[in-house]
């Protein structure tokens, strides 16, 4: 088991090293430089070279890619932050700790004093969609799985496939036409503060709505297939035959069984709400992870990029993990001895 | 009547009784020569536009405005309206030019020109004082900030705006990657911009200029606290209405109302920036569930989704505000002038309008001067002619039309709406047009570059200022790389005329050679319009979308 851990961290971290050497790469073949969009369109091409200078932009890439990486894990301090470079760069943790994910051009703040806020925020969305996905796409899924093709299965699944092939920024102008100009009851936009009169709790019911209603649909269509096979087994036809309540068959011996690949899909749901969450965090101008990544992708900000990067990378490996060991609890056929 | 006067206002005022020229143009011209406001106002026989009475207004409470909040570098730099309301709350000019296109002093207590228009005296306001330190404006803080914008190693536009009569370009020695020398730019004497005493600053400018309180209305043109050596963030100094506590990029800025504000106001005790994003729908839900009181600039679609809504006043002004359709005529198929024309000659203006704004716009005609601009000469219209067009472009080799990218942006959503149309229509004549939408931060990378590109281009309030930024040889932001020895030499002569009639004459000859040589087409001029929440108070829109929280107020 410890070897199996430690086999996943290993892989982990290979994979975050690809994936931030990946960003650097294609960073450097968008167009525009960092030095051009932070100074504007007005700026002067001796101003530009001047700040790429100062930037330490014009090194090749594999030294500037050796040198995050060095200032991430903490082995040389950030050169951005020398005074000398009147950048003006400031990080109140110093400019050599370990997990400095450098400085963000954009925000101009260190990406440490940006993500964590914003990734909260997002977490926070994607966790209550989260706990709204799982109940009702397993209770959906379930529903019309016992009995394919019968009047229950095509009514849900009526439902789950509008809901899921609605976009999410057609179905947020939906929900904003009903409920914020109609009736209404609800706040329009989510700056998650309450300053524009509205409690925060009532700001997340619409993003929250609109993620359940894309998501929780396709999940639901998962679980449905799985269950019909499940329910097609030799074994359930017999705990059937031999006068076992269908309750009890269905919670004793299907549910486990037909939990088992849908698992999967679940824990993926993490990474789309995770970073995946853009459209819904722009339609209600919620402060979120999604429009970070946006803005800082536009802009060309690389430290924030590779710090939402490593950041998305890690979340995918972990509830990569959780996947397995799910799978071990669920199934003991697979169980590592 | 001041013994300082310009020695042109009696002929002004004799012109204004003859009926020779208009009370705008009156207003305009007289309070450019030095003339106060209120004074002139008067001669006109009208009253000043209804300022609301500090008395009247009511006072407290929080006012919270949408806007997208940009990365700002140096508020000499700002390049957007948005960056400059940012800071407009903090730092002010030293004039400030109207809804009404009149400039008044601001900073200044008043300005004084020579007969020549060359020799400019500004006196600065002896009540202002800066927020830190309580320290009083003094005319080396003014001179720092204008000599600052001159030096080329900053990069502010103000340096465009001022070349011509105090900074001269010069070859400096070095060459471009090309072997091309290049041109760098200085103040033309070391007394340009001299100091007179503790309050008195003078421009002496080597060719006369006209517009000279209007370039100190540049949105960049702020003037800032020396010392603080042009950064700009929470608790920058400035001698504004209000101190910023907070400014986070993408999503707002707080300020709160300073006690000891030299001017009237502000009413309101604190403000705020809330940064909605791009997306318009964010704007018009904001504005429904009341998270926001007004939105900076809301567009016709915005407009049309929110004017029924029971707690929203809508707001229009007639703007300068435009795009142009902006060709290189180094670019191969646009070399020869005829392409060019046949472009002019290709589109409906009206469609135009109506299909991508919808209805919120005036028919430009190609020169970049608009009916509302003092200067402006009117000359004939002339409708779409597909036939005319056609036959341009065989004349100049192109017979069967040719196909060319052009670059524009995404957002706002009108402007590429207008390129759409315009390739439409293009496509009559034969050329195809394949639009190339790059998002806002990449688009500024290729501005100036791009063969062939739809820009949009700000409200000015004179019509020189535009020409002189954009299509003079060489200027800061010439994007078109026009470059017309004829036209130069009329722009510098009309800069210096201060006699409209005479003026116009100029203007006429400078509008035909935009429309005969020109690098542009140019559809429409905007009406620009927003909302705000019915308990605002003192709201005016500014036809450059400018925002002067220090007038509004809230209604309990």
């Amino acid at each position: 088991m410890v070897k199996f851990l430690l086999n996943r961290l290993a892989m982990m971290l290979l994979t975050m090293l690809c994936a931030s050497f990946l960003v650097f790469a294609v960073c450097e073949y968008t167009p525009g430089s960092v030095a051009r969009k932070s100074l504007g369109p007005f700026a002067t091409q001796q101003q530009v070279d001047l700040l790429t200078a100062k930037l330490k932009a014009n090194d090749p890439l594999v030294v500037r890619y050796g040198r995050w990486l060095g200032v991430l894990v903490g082995a040389i301090p950030d050169p951005l932050q020398d005074p000398s470079t009147g950048l003006n760069f400031k990080d109140p943790r110093g400019s050599q700790y370990f997990g400095n994910f450098g400085y963000s051009t954009l925000n101009k703040l260190p990406v440490n004093d940006v993500i964590w806020n914003r990734l909260g925020n997002t977490a926070i969305l994607a966790g209550l969609a989260f706990l709204l996905i799982v109940p009702l796409s397993i209770i959906f899924g379930i529903l019309s799985g016992l009995k394919e093709g019968g009047p229950l299965d095509r009514t849900l699944s009526v439902i789950c496939i509008t809901f899921t092939s609605i976009p999410e920024f057609a179905s947020g102008v939906f929900l904003v036409t009903l409920f914020v100009i109609l009736w209404p009851i609800l706040p329009g936009t989510s700056p998650l503060n309450s300053d524009g009169g509205w409690a925060i709790p009532y700001q997340f019911v619409l993003p929250v709505a609109v993620l359940v209603i894309y998501d929780f649909g396709y999940v639901a269509r998962m679980i449905r297939v799985s269950m019909i096979a499940v329910m097609e087994r030799p074994y359930i036809r017999t705990a059937v035959l031999k006068g076992m309540s269908t309750r009890r068959v269905i919670l004793g011996h299907a549910l486990r069984n037909a939990m088992i690949a849908p698992f999967t899909v679940l824990l993926l749901q993490i990474n789309f709400l995770i970073s995946g969450v853009v459209v819904t965090e722009l339609v209600f101008a919620y402060p979120g992870f999604g429009r970070l990544i946006l803005e800082a992708s536009l802009f060309g900000d690389i430290s924030t990029l590779e710090a939402a990067t490593l950041i998305t990378v890690a979340i995918a490996v972990v509830t990569q993990l959780l996947g397995d060991l799910g799978y071990m609890l669920l199934d003991p056929r697979i169980r590592v001895r | 009547m001041d013994t300082d006067e310009h020695p042109y206002i009696p002929t002004l005022i004799a012109d204004l009784t003859s009926r020779g020229i208009s009370r705008r143009d009156f207003l305009r011209k007289a309070t450019l020569l030095g003339m106060s406001a209120a004074a002139a106002y008067s001669l006109a026989g009208i009253s000043e536009p209804s300022v609301a009475r500090a008395e009247d207004m009511p006072k407290g409470g929080n006012l919270r405005i949408g806007m997208r909040c940009m990365e700002i570098k140096d508020p000499h730099l700002a390049d957007f309206a948005e960056k400059s309301n940012v800071i407009r709350q903090v730092c002010e000019y030293l004039t400030l030019t109207d809804r009404n296109n009149i400039t008044h002093p601001y900073l200044l207590e008043k300005w004084q020109v020579s007969d020549d228009l060359k020799t400019w005296t500004l006196h600065i306001r002896k009540d202002v004082k800066w927020r830190k330190g309580g320290k009083a404006l003094t005319a080396d803080d003014v001179v720092w900030n204008l000599k600052r914008v001159c030096d080329p190693a900053i990069g502010s536009s103000m340096l465009g705006l001022f070349t011509g009569y105090l900074v001269q370009e010069y070859d400096g020695g070095e060459k471009d990657d090309k072997g091309n020398p290049k041109k760098s730019s200085k103040l033309w004497a070391d007394n340009a911009i001299e100091k007179v005493d503790d309050a008195t600053v003078r421009l002496n400018c080597f060719a006369p200029q006209i517009a000279v309180p209007e370039h100190l209305y540049h949105y960049p043109m702020f003037i800032l606290d020396p010392a603080e050596n042009g950064a700009f963030g929470a608790d920058a100094n400035g001698t504004g209405p209000f101190e910023i506590v907070e400014y986070t990029v993408g999503k707002g800025a707080k300020y709160k109302a300073r006690s000891d504000y030299w001017g009237t106001g502000p009413y309101l005790d604190t403000f705020e920036y809330v940064d909605l994003g791009d997306n318009p729908g964010a704007g018009i839900a904001a504005v429904a569930s009341r998270q926001v009181d007004g939105l900076s600039e809301a567009d016709a679609v915005q407009v049309n989704a929110m004017k029924n809504f029971p707690h929203v006043a809508v707001y229009k002004v007639e703007t300068t505000q435009t795009v142009v359709a902006r060709m290189h005529p180094d670019a191969e198929q646009f070399k020869d002038k005829r392409v060019r024309q046949a472009m002019r000659y290709a589109i409906d203006r009206e469609k135009i309008i109506q299909t991508s704004l919808l209805g919120a716009g005036t028919p430009a005609e190609d020169h970049h001067v608009a009916p509302s601009h003092p200067e402006y000469a009117a000359l004939a219209k002339y409708p779409r002619d597909i036939e005319k067009a056609k036959k341009l472009l065989a004349d100049a080799g192109y017979p069967e039309g040719f196909e060319f990218d052009m670059v524009t942006r995404p957002d706002p959503i009108w402007e590429l709406n207008t390129a759409q149309v315009l390739a439409e229509q293009f496509k009559d004549i034969g050329v195809t047009i394949n639009i190339k939408s790059l998002p806002s931060a990449q688009y500024w990378e290729v501005w100036t570059t791009a063969p062939f590109s739809l820009t949009a281009w700000g409200h000015r309030p004179l019509a020189i200022m535009t020409l002189s930024l954009a299509y003079r040889s060489n200027a800061a932001w010439n994007e078109s790389h026009y470059s017309n020895a004829e036209f130069d030499q009329l722009l510098t002569q009309a800069e210096g005329i201060l006699d409209p009639k005479e003026r116009s004459k100029v203007m006429a000859k400078i509008e035909a050679i935009m429309q005969d040589d020109g690098p542009i087409v140019q559809p429409f001029w905007r009406i620009f319009s927003t909302v705000m929440d019915k308990k605002v108070k003192g709201f005016e829109l500014h036809p450059s979308q400018y925002i002067f929280a220090h007038q509004y107020a809230i209604a309990a």
